[in-house]
């Protein structure tokens, strides 16, 4: 009950602020108060929306937020207008998702211009998200994380462009760009090794490397296990290498028992997650495959 | 007179029942307890013979026409008697089952006793597959937890490097702000400097016009 009142008070508020940008038009308001009355307006249009986010009209609030952004672009704002974008974008993100991307890429631009590149790649990385979850567009997803990754590097953050990184990795894999992916954990390993908060996570990535390089070929797998362990020795310990020099050889072998067999003593112990699931799964249809066509 | 035979038949019929109990166990025992009971068993002979000695007088007595009933009863329990003593003889000499079996004895009595040990091992042994079976599964299941653990704290480590970055990054724009509000600070005086130059500055221009304008009007009268 009161939030359908607070939706009429934000009706009528928005229709106060038309009637105020449409006077301010007017030459003669343009020169007394003319700034001023779009002030107010812009503040009774935030007003109006986060009275229409409270009775929950997402898409009104939305809209409201733009109306915003729009007048402070005018007025020379660009922090303000900016704001206002990325509050439109989060209201839009519940209703109408493409919206909201479009909200934001209007935000990342004005923040790019002013030079704030941490920002924009967050808001990249927010984009990515609605692409990864609720538009299933999984190539503009990459597309987005990889700015971010590159805004994250230029500013010296380096675990969140690592963060992003690893995610345009597990896609690309997943969309089968191999060498993409191969080329993306390896880097990311490199960088993890040396630091000693991070280097337990090392190993995590050379494994994924090595199961994308098993899916291309299998020598591929070998000559790239060699390399890591010089690099990294105690990547030679664990489990995950174990695992993988059996899953060598019985890809030798071309045995698809030895194959499950180990993967389910290394799931056992610690369960697999769906990305490497898929991975295996894919190294063991290939086995299979081998195995058909010599037959 | 037959009452006290009836009697004496009863008491006679006890008597001989206890003897072939005791006889039948003379036989398993040894040493001591043998000794007793033969001496026992020796008693009760005598004081069956009695018993049969006045039953022998008391049908002596009975008239001749209805002695024959209780003459044939006796003579049944002489020759038990008889027997009986045969059989305590026997038994005092006899070799019994027990002797029979610690001579071979200690093979049967061990193998039943084997059974039992080899039962019992077995029981032990399955035990302990037992317990060997519950330790290797709880190791695995530390052995899990383990792994989650180290798991979990490789994601704490990244969320800590990446907070660690974040703080970094919000020391070094503080430390920016602070320049930048001093560098506002400093305008900001020299404008008031500025301000305060400029209203002097009015001030004494205002009183020289006026002066100026004073003077020149003083001339101008003086020049009347």
């Amino acid at each position: 009950m009161d939030n359908s009142g607070k939706e009429k008070e934000a009706m009528q508020l928005m229709a106060e602020a038309d009637k105020k940008v449409k006077s301010s038009g007017s030459f003669l308001g343009g020169m007394f108060g003319g700034n001023h009355k779009v002030e107010d307006a812009c503040e009774m249009y935030a007003r109006a929306a986060n009275m229409f986010k409270m009775a929950k009209n997402w898409s009104a609030a939305g809209s409201a937020f733009c109306q915003a952004a729009r007048l402070h672009m005018q007025m020379q704002n660009k922090l303000d207008s900016a704001t206002s974008f990325v509050d439109a974008g989060n209201a839009y993100k519940k209703a109408d998702p493409q919206e909201a991307i479009n909200c934001l890429n209007a935000a990342i631009d004005i923040y790019t211009d002013m030079g704030r590149f941490t920002i924009a790649a967050k808001h990249h990385m927010t984009i990515a998200e609605i692409y990864e979850s609720e538009l299933v567009d999984i190539e503009k997803a990459i597309a987005h994380y990889e700015q971010a990754a590159d805004y994250y590097k230029g500013e010296e953050s380096n675990s969140s462009a690592n963060k992003c990184l690893l995610k345009v990795g597990s896609y690309s894999a997943q969309l089968e760009q191999y060498p993409k992916a191969i080329e993306i954990f390896e880097q990311v390993a490199t960088s993890t090794m040396d630091n000693p908060l991070l280097k337990y996570n090392a190993k995590e990535y050379f494994w994924k490397a090595a199961l994308c390089h098993f899916i291309v070929d299998e020598l591929n797998a070998k000559l790239a296990i060699e390399k890591y362990e010089g690099m990294f020795p105690a990547f030679s310990d664990s489990r995950e290498c174990k695992l993988l020099k059996k899953l060598l050889e019985a890809h030798e072998e071309q045995n698809n028992e030895a194959f499950t067999e180990a993967v389910k003593e290394f799931d056992s112990i610690s369960r697999l997650d769906q990305w490497q699931t898929t991975m295996l799964l894919r190294i063991k249809k290939t086995i299979q495959g081998d195995a058909g066509d010599l037959k | 007179m037959s009452s006290d035979f009836e009697t004496y038949e009863l008491d006679f019929g006890t008597l001989t029942a206890d003897i072939t109990n005791k006889i039948g166990r003379i036989p398993k025992l040894a040493g001591e307890e043998k000794t007793q009971l033969v001496l026992n068993v020796d008693k009760q002979l005598e004081e069956v013979r009695e018993l049969l000695e006045q039953m022998d007088l008391e049908v002596r007595e009975i008239p001749i026409q209805s002695r024959g009933m209780y003459s044939s009863r006796l003579k049944s329990y002489k020759q038990e008697m008889e027997k009986l003593e045969k059989d305590f003889k026997r038994s005092r000499i006899a070799y019994s089952d027990e002797v029979r079996n610690e001579l071979l004895g200690d093979d049967a009595s061990s193998s039943e006793s084997q059974l039992i040990k080899l039962r019992e091992e077995r029981a032990h042994l399955l035990d302990n597959t037992e317990r060997l079976e519950r330790s290797s599964r709880r190791l695995e299941a530390g052995y899990q937890i383990a792994v989650e653990t180290e798991q979990v704290g490789q994601e704490i480590l990244t969320n800590l490097h990446s907070d660690r970055e974040k703080i970094q990054r919000s020391r070094d724009r503080l430390r920016e702000t602070d320049a930048n509000l001093g560098k506002s600070s400093r305008i900001l005086t020299s404008m008031l400097r500025r301000i305060i130059q400029n209203r002097i500055l009015v001030f004494i221009l205002g009183a020289i016009i006026l002066l100026t304008i004073i003077l020149a009007m003083y001339f101008n009268l003086r020049g009347h």
